[in-house]
């Protein structure tokens, strides 16, 4: 038999027989590690799903934005929120650029829809036609609206499946309807394919309308656009088109006017913040962990004291120092160790739960973390107790009652 | 094989007190001896059993065991001798309760640095077998009557082959006929195996198994 293995199982022997004790020591543990492992899958699933989001906007995509929007990493759109926007110039201008095959400006409107079922406030995005490629949506119902319309300023709108089931109880109800927002009538003339998602962050398209960007005037006498959504030329590498629009740009804009944005650059942003708030919320569940910890110390301390003779009799048969200590170290480690892995198992459970209407998800390395900090806690609020043990004199120890 | 020389072994009762358990003792201890170590309880026999054990070291004088002084050993030389020289067996049996007899058996080997010229497990079973415990290999020792588990202990005592064996008031805790048979059981093992026995006790009919017997009283040796 081993020498390690022979100290293992004697702690493991040690938690057979008293299987209560050993799970309300090591509860500390499983809360904490429930804990933290549930905060980092919930923080890593909104992460993969934001990221989802972003990557379905493909990799040749431009956004134009007036201010500075990303500034040292962090946002910092003070003219963007100020309200200076673009007009129909840039969109000439823009559409003149070798390699932009795709243009999107946007503006929106928010007001009251008045539907046969129900009458919402709803939002409009008014855009181009090319919004449908650039945004991923696919027609489920009629028809996207196209060049024509946008030139005839067409009253027509394409609603998301979900307000159109909101105003028209179903989406094949809703279809070749009348809408009226704010005092302008509309005919629905598509319904989109649903998304999914949104609700988190991303942009929920299954509750807006789109319409012709020549329509949305009617609301907005100066004609103006919030932002415009490019789709580039992939042949052309994006750089080149980025240099080029800029060139474009800053004919009619200073330098910090405006900014160009690729989606990765967002997601860089948008990652960095939420790593920021996932160690905050770690750090703080790690506090129920230390708790945990000194559980674990106090048991151990119970547990040298109540095996001090035991410990005696093992220096009489030939045991070190070390080998006491490393008795006791492996004893609390192990305690810890199951302590882990039940609170593991216990945030497996919690994520199949809450996944139906949150995209949590644990990942190998939260696994390893856990178990690697649940071990070194062992190590850690056992080294104490077991120094004690391996310090006691053999003739003391020997003689306890 | 064990010298004491001018040995006492003194505590601090208060500032101005010092307790002697044991002032300046000298005996020795021979290859193959069965000696009984007897006197009244605090008489310093257990102290004096501590420091044949190694378990202890004196405040003054030496204890010289195979000519090494054992002052001038380190803690983890003198668990490596306690390891493999003595085998001790107490009043109390202290067997490990979480640890199977067989288990039990074979702690010592667990903590033995040297490589040992035989199989450790086949041994201690051998040993089972050969003192009637091999039923027993098992089982825990809350489940043996006291002079199994005596017995189990000696065979603890056994397993790593020593020079020595001690053992402190070995029939203290059994009834008169498992402590005779254990007494006989040391016995034997002096004969047959040349083991040197070295038996504490405070009961004149348990010193009468061994060839010697030192009296000790108010920490001398008479």
């Amino acid at each position: 038999m081993g020498y390690l293995l022979f100290i293992v199982r004697s702690a493991l022997e040690d938690f057979k027989r008293s299987k209560m004790q050993t799970f309300l020591t090591s509860l500390g543990i499983v809360i904490g590690v429930f804990a933290v492992i549930m905060l980092m899958a919930l923080g890593l699933g909104l992460k993969r799903y934001i990221s989802d989001q972003f990557e379905a906007l493909g990799k040749n995509t431009l956004f134009v934005t007036p201010g500075q929007v990303l500034q040292g990493g962090g946002f910092g759109g003070a003219a963007s929120v100020l309200g200076q926007r673009f007009d129909i110039k840039d969109l000439t201008n823009l559409s003149r650029v070798k390699g932009v095959v795709g243009l999107a400006p946007l503006s929106s409107k928010s007001g009251k829809a008045k539907g046969t079922v129900k009458t919402e406030y709803i939002s409009i995005f008014f855009t181009s036609a090319d919004f449908a490629d650039i945004a991923g949506l696919t027609i489920d119902k009629g028809r996207f609206f196209d060049k024509t319309d946008i030139d005839k300023h067409a009253k027509v709108l394409v609603a998301g499946p979900k307000i159109a089931e909101k105003l028209f109880g179903s989406t094949i109800n809703a279809l070749d309807k009348r809408v009226s927002v704010d005092n302008v009538n509309f005919t629905i003339i598509g319904i989109i394919k649903s998304k999914g998602g949104g609700g988190l962050g991303g942009n929920d398209y299954d509750s807006y309308f789109f319409g012709p960007y020549t329509t949305g005037f009617i609301y907005d006498p100066q004609k103006q656009f919030i932002r415009f959504a490019i789709k580039t030329d992939p042949n052309i590498p994006l750089a080149t088109v980025k240099a080029e629009i800029n060139k474009v740009m800053l004919k009619r804009y200073k330098d910090d006017e405006f900014s160009l944005l690729e989606p990765t650059e967002i997601l860089s942003v948008v990652n960095s913040i939420f790593n920021i708030m996932n160690i905050v919320l770690v750090a703080i569940a790690s506090i129920s962990l230390l708790v945990g910890g000194i559980g674990i110390m106090n048991i151990m301390y119970v547990t040298v004291s109540d095996k001090t003779r035991e410990v005696g009799v093992r220096r009489a048969l030939g045991a070190r120092k070390n080998d006491i200590l490393l008795q006791f170290i492996v004893e609390s480690v192990a305690l810890s160790i199951i302590g882990g892995a039940l609170g593991l198992g216990l945030a497996f459970l919690g994520v199949l739960l809450v996944q139906g209407f949150f995209p949590a998800y644990i990942d190998v390395p939260s696994m390893v973390l856990a178990l690697g900090v649940s071990s070194a806690i062992g190590i850690v609020f056992g080294v104490l107790p077991a120094r004690k043990a391996a310090n006691l004199e053999p003739v003391e120890a020997i003689r306890y009652e | 094989m064990i010298k004491l020389q001018n040995v006492s072994k003194s505590y601090r009762v208060d500032e101005d007190t010092i307790f002697y358990a044991l002032k300046k003792v000298s005996l020795e201890i021979k290859e193959t001896e069965f000696v009984s170590i007897t006197g009244p309880s605090g008489s310093g026999k257990s102290t004096l059993m501590h420091l044949i054990g190694l378990l202890d070291k004196p405040s003054s004088g030496d204890v010289i065991i195979q000519g090494k002084k054992i002052s001038q050993l380190s803690d983890d030389e003198l668990s490596t001798l306690r390891n493999e020289f003595v085998g001790f067996v107490f009043q109390q049996f202290n067997l490990i309760p979480k640890l199977s007899v067989l288990e039990n058996v074979l702690l010592p080997t667990v903590y033995a640095r040297k490589k040992l010229n035989y199989d450790p497990e086949a041994k201690a079973l051998e040993l089972l077998t050969k003192f009637g415990l091999i039923e027993k290999k098992s089982s825990f020792p809350n489940k043996l009557s006291g002079g199994q588990q005596q017995r189990v202990a000696v065979l603890r005592a056994l397993i790593m082959e020593p020079k020595l064996i001690l053992a402190d008031e070995p029939t203290g805790n059994l009834d008169s006929k498992s402590g005779h048979d254990i007494m006989k059981l040391l016995g034997e093992l002096n004969r047959n195996e040349k083991i040197t026995i070295v038996v504490v006790t405070h009961e004149a009919d348990i010193a009468a198994y061994g060839k010697r017997v030192i009296k000790v009283k108010d920490g001398q040796v008479g």
